[in-house]
């Protein structure tokens, strides 16, 4: 999964700057896509909602939690390994606007369960030897 | 705020270090539930899909392109994983994220509507409507 998180890099652009980035985020978008790498993806408006225990806070415009970007969007690949995302993340014309691209991998099952065995596991010989 | 998109939500789980201080049977239970509530939201249409992430990454930024180790942000903002939400209004994305439950334990959850199209050409569009008028 690629997030990737950026400041409104965009408005700061002339339109004929825009134009190219435009141009060239479609090209990128479009080879990935016929290459079948592709999987799912969302560009995401900036305004929302943080919801907490605490209760909920609407933002209409943007940035988002505790640093000054925001999430812009995703892109699920369907690629084998995280080289192989980091290599097509290299790729990603916006980039060169100082966007940062967090390349995750999606997991089999809630990490949770991993961390619960692994836990029973570490408290099982203190059992034992108890 | 009662926002509407055709597009559907991304509702975004923060904070990977939830579970600290919980027993193993305590963090199944939790994840337990929050699996049900998945396929629950699945059942009744409302989501179509989600994932888990793992906890480690990698970042890649700027014009240099430099990959490091990640995720980005700090435990307590990182992201743990994702729903995409089909329903109609902010207000329910909202009442749905309301129900996650990793908030006792200090999950965060960022609701975000989805764009319809990229909005970076949503602002080649105004520019040009601006150069045109």
């Amino acid at each position: 999964m690629l997030v990737s998180i950026s400041s409104e890099w965009c408005k700061e652009l002339s339109l004929e700057e825009l134009q190219e980035v435009v141009k060239q985020n479609k090209a990128w978008y479009e080879r990935l896509a016929a290459q079948g790498k592709i999987k799912g993806g969302q560009a995401l408006l900036r305004e929302g909602a943080v919801v907490t225990s605490k209760g909920s806070r609407f933002i209409s415009d943007g940035p988002f939690p505790e640093s000054k970007e925001a999430i812009g969007g995703t892109l699920w690949l369907d690629v084998a390994t995280l080289a192989e995302a980091v290599a097509i993340a290299q790729t990603l014309p916006g980039l060169r606007y100082n966007t940062t691209i967090e390349v995750r991998p999606v997991a089999e099952e809630c990490p949770t369960y991993a961390w619960a065995r692994e836990l029973a596991q570490q408290q099982q010989p203190a059992a034992a030897a108890a | 705020m009662s926002t509407q998109s055709n597009t559907g939500y991304l509702i975004i789980f923060r904070g990977t270090d939830w579970y600290q201080g919980l027993s193993p049977e305590q963090m199944q239970q939790v994840a337990d539930n929050w699996m049900a509530w998945f396929k629950r939201l699945k059942d009744e249409g409302k989501c179509a899909g989600g994932n888990p992430l793992e906890r480690e990454g990698k970042v890649v930024s700027g014009k240099n392109k430099v990959v490091s180790d990640g995720p980005f942000a700090e435990s307590k903002e990182s992201i743990g994983g994702y729903f995409l939400l089909t329903v109609g209004t902010m207000d329910e994305a909202v009442a749905i994220a309301q129900q996650c439950p990793g908030l006792p334990y200090g999950i965060r959850v960022e609701v975000r509507p989805i764009a319809p199209q990229c909005p970076i050409v949503d602002e080649l569009e105004s520019k040009e409507h601006l150069a045109h008028a």
